[in-house]
């Protein structure tokens, strides 16, 4: 009993927190949580999304044992086109491209971060139907402030550098430091799931 | 001499037996995620070092606290801390904005930590330096 009431507040708490559209891949209801907060343009965070979280997805999100969440946190202060990312990444995410925005924006982070050729980078990726939808919503005022949001989640879990990840199992949160290596990570992913 | 021998000893010791404790209180896996977000290491040698240096900083403190073999526990203890100084000094150069992994998760690379791991480490060789001393004083005295 204690545990189903435990589950539903965690449950309440979780709802309250992402009341803007939750980034999320693989099933809600995984044994697993892992949040991540990361910057578009944080050469770390796209050594963690491509050494460490695309394999995951495969081998565990893609698998139901893990929900991945994806929290925009960008850094402006030292990253000039970052919070533009976050917002076509966002934007991306209402058309249902949030993915391929991501992969796209890290595979080309070298490229977009030197010229701040943001749109070009994302809508290369999209039909033109929704690149231009992507172009629309991206400038929109409510985009920027689920941007907004996200970084305020960001802030009120100390989150003060990217990549940051929190890792939920049974209503305990690990926090995970930097960008882990795929190996480690699925090893600590292994003994909790064993357990 | 004595008394600044006495107190950095127990100092260091109670540094090392709250680092091994914060290790120990947690999954193994979790300090091997620490180390292995500083890039330096291959897998496995993250692994080795994630399960034995915290029982490494636990018989140093233990060494430290007893003050038995204290010439080679210092040595040990600033050893380690140099070790720890130089990796954290290069992934702060480095911006990578990680967890140090001294005490647990959740505390980030700064200017404070760099500072407070400075001050162990020489603390540390200064211990060392002492318990170099006074085992050459009665020799000295003769």
């Amino acid at each position: 009993m204690r545990k189903a009431i435990a589950a539903l507040v965690f449950l309440l708490a979780a709802f309250a927190a992402h009341s803007a559209p939750v980034k999320g891949r693989g099933a809600p209801n995984a044994p697993i949580v892992l949040e991540v907060y990361s910057d578009y343009e944080c050469p770390h965070c796209k050594l963690l999304y491509e050494k460490t979280l695309v394999p995951l997805m495969a081998e565990y999100v893609d698998k139901g044992k893990v929900y991945l969440i994806h929290h925009e946190f960008p850094i402006t202060q030292i990253h000039p086109h970052a919070m533009e990312a976050a917002c076509y990444a966002c934007a991306a995410h209402h058309v249902g491209k949030y993915e391929q925005a991501c992969e796209i924006l890290f595979r080309d982070q070298a490229i977009w971060s030197a010229s701040g050729k943001v749109d070009e980078t994302v809508c290369s990726i999209l039909s033109p139907a929704d690149a231009k939808k992507v172009r629309t919503l991206a400038k929109d005022p409510a985009i920027a402030a689920e941007v907004q949001q996200d970084m305020q989640e960001g802030h009120s879990v100390k989150v003060e550098t990217t990549p940051t990840l929190f890792l939920t199992y049974r209503l305990k949160q690990y926090p995970i430091p930097g960008a882990v290596s795929y190996d480690i990570l699925r090893r600590f992913i292994d003994h909790l799931l064993a357990n | 001499m004595r008394w600044l021998r006495l107190s950095l000893r127990l100092f260091l010791a109670a540094v090392f037996l709250y680092a091994a404790y914060t290790k120990l209180r947690q999954p193994w896996l979790l300090f091997a995620m620490s180390i292995d977000a500083y890039q330096l290491l291959p897998a496995w040698a993250v692994l080795t070092l994630g399960r034995t240096i915290p029982w490494l900083e636990l018989l140093l403190g233990l060494l430290l606290a007893a003050g038995i073999g204290l010439r080679y526990a210092a040595a040990g203890a600033a050893i380690l801390l140099g070790a720890f100084f130089s990796v954290m000094l290069q992934a702060y150069i480095k911006g990578m904005g990680i967890d140090c992994g001294c005490f647990g998760l959740g505390e980030k690379i700064s200017p404070l930590t760099l500072t407070r791991d400075g001050l162990f480490l020489a603390m540390s060789i200064a211990l060392m330096c002492l318990a170099r001393m006074h085992r050459f004083r009665p020799a000295i005295s003769q």
